[in-house]
């Protein structure tokens, strides 16, 4: 993979912006952040860390596409799609330092900007405004996922598809349609079903 | 009671007494009956719960069903935790089921503590991951395990609350049928050992 260095300018730029949604940084404690980030890229269908090792590193998508999945029982359930500026990674076993149960694997050629466990405790402890930065990341993280789950209990199929199509438009063109489904818990046919609704016209 | 809540927050962070006492300032003792509703949808949670003693749940209506989403006993927290961290309106009732006390602290003064003392921040990130990993695994599991399996996981890990908490309330909790869980009680006294070892 060649990328230029104005895409990786561009995508670090994003960073800044993305984390100043949480707490404001100055061009100066930016820099000092990014001294402990690591660039990783990767090939498209590459498994970041398969079931069984320990995840290492937490991800932000500079660009590319990835998604997370749970193997059960000879299934996949694709839990997390992740495009560009999303945080990606096995939480359980990045936390906990335990094998992972699940899978993330890229579905395009996707660049992370990575900070592996040791880098961010280190950075907790040297860096001031990290600790309120990272409460207000994983507080984000919480309200997403709460929301995401009581969408599931909640929402019917036709009203969860319609939802995601409308605030992800870019990712039914991008993501196989199965890992969609999966991810919204829905039977692939009854996907399949569901996408007139947003064919060109019809919205 | 703040001896209790010392030693909670301790296994998260290491807080000096003057930390700790930031902290403990702004803490306040409430009481309740059973059945009485801490919160309900619409509202906006203003309190982080502590139980010192008793039980509580939180839940939301789908039609007529009440769909629990945590149960939550002594030394444990119970709020809607979305809601008291983005500041949005809750979808959640939170009920008490026997007769309950908290430690509480509310929303603002807690976010006033944040910014006085980094540890105790830190204590807040902490326990925030905590929830997300808690969830996380909560959804791994429903994912991961069946019916049986999770009913196991279940009261292997809470063996007082299936004498405390209603059975219904416990199906709905592990997302099953009542029907189902009384079918899959025998199971437990087959395995009294466990139950006494913890």
């Amino acid at each position: 993979m060649r990328h230029s260095i104005a895409a990786y300018k561009d995508a670090i730029e994003h960073l800044h912006h993305y984390l100043s949604r949480f707490t404001p940084l100055s061009k100066q404690e930016f820099g000092t952040l990014l001294t402990y980030i690591e660039v990783r890229e990767f090939e498209k269908k590459v498994r970041v860390i398969d079931a069984g090792q320990v995840e290492r590193y937490l991800n932000v998508i500079a660009w590319g596409l990835a998604r997370k999945y749970l193997p059960v029982r000879n299934k996949e359930i694709t839990v997390q799609l992740a495009s560009e500026g999303h945080l990606i990674h096995s939480e359980l076993s990045f936390h906990y330092r335990t094998p992972s149960a699940a899978v993330i694997e890229t579905i395009e050629p996707t660049v992370f900007f990575s900070i592996s466990y040791d880098s961010l405790q280190q950075l907790y402890d040297q860096f001031p405004k990290a600790e309120h930065l990272g409460r207000q990341l994983i507080s984000d993280l919480f309200v997403k996922k709460d929301n995401h789950y009581y969408d599931q209990l909640t929402k019917n199929t036709r009203q969860r598809f319609l939802e995601y199509v409308h605030t992800h438009p870019q990712m039914l063109q991008r993501v196989p349609q199965k890992y969609i489904a999966s991810y919204l818990n829905i039977k692939p046919e009854t996907f399949s079903r569901l996408k007139h609704l947003v064919r060109p016209g019809r919205r | 009671m703040l001896e209790l809540l010392r030693q909670y927050v301790m296994g998260y962070v290491t807080l000096t007494p003057e930390d700790f006492s930031l902290l403990a300032e702004k803490i306040v003792v409430r009481q309740f009956d059973k059945r009485e509703l801490l919160l309900r949808p619409g509202e906006v949670e203003q309190y982080m719960n502590f139980i010192v003693k008793g039980l509580a749940r939180m839940y939301f209506c789908r039609g007529r069903e009440e769909v629990i989403l945590n149960l939550a006993r002594e030394r444990e927290l119970i709020s809607a935790s979305s809601s008291f961290l983005s500041g949005e309106p809750s979808n959640y009732f939170i009920e008490t089921l026997e007769p309950t006390t908290l430690l509480s602290i509310t929303r603002d003064d807690l976010e006033h503590v944040y910014k006085q003392n980094s540890r105790i921040e830190r204590l807040g990130r902490e326990m925030t991951t905590y929830f997300v990993l808690e969830k996380e695994a909560w959804e791994h599991a429903c994912m991961r395990l069946d019916t049986r399996e999770r009913f196991l996981a279940f009261v292997e890990k809470n063996p007082e609350l299936v004498q405390r908490v209603p059975q219904k309330y416990l199906a709905s909790y592990l997302n099953m049928k009542p029907e189902t869980f009384s079918r899959l009680k025998p199971l437990l006294r087959r395995r009294p050992l466990a139950n006494v070892n913890r």
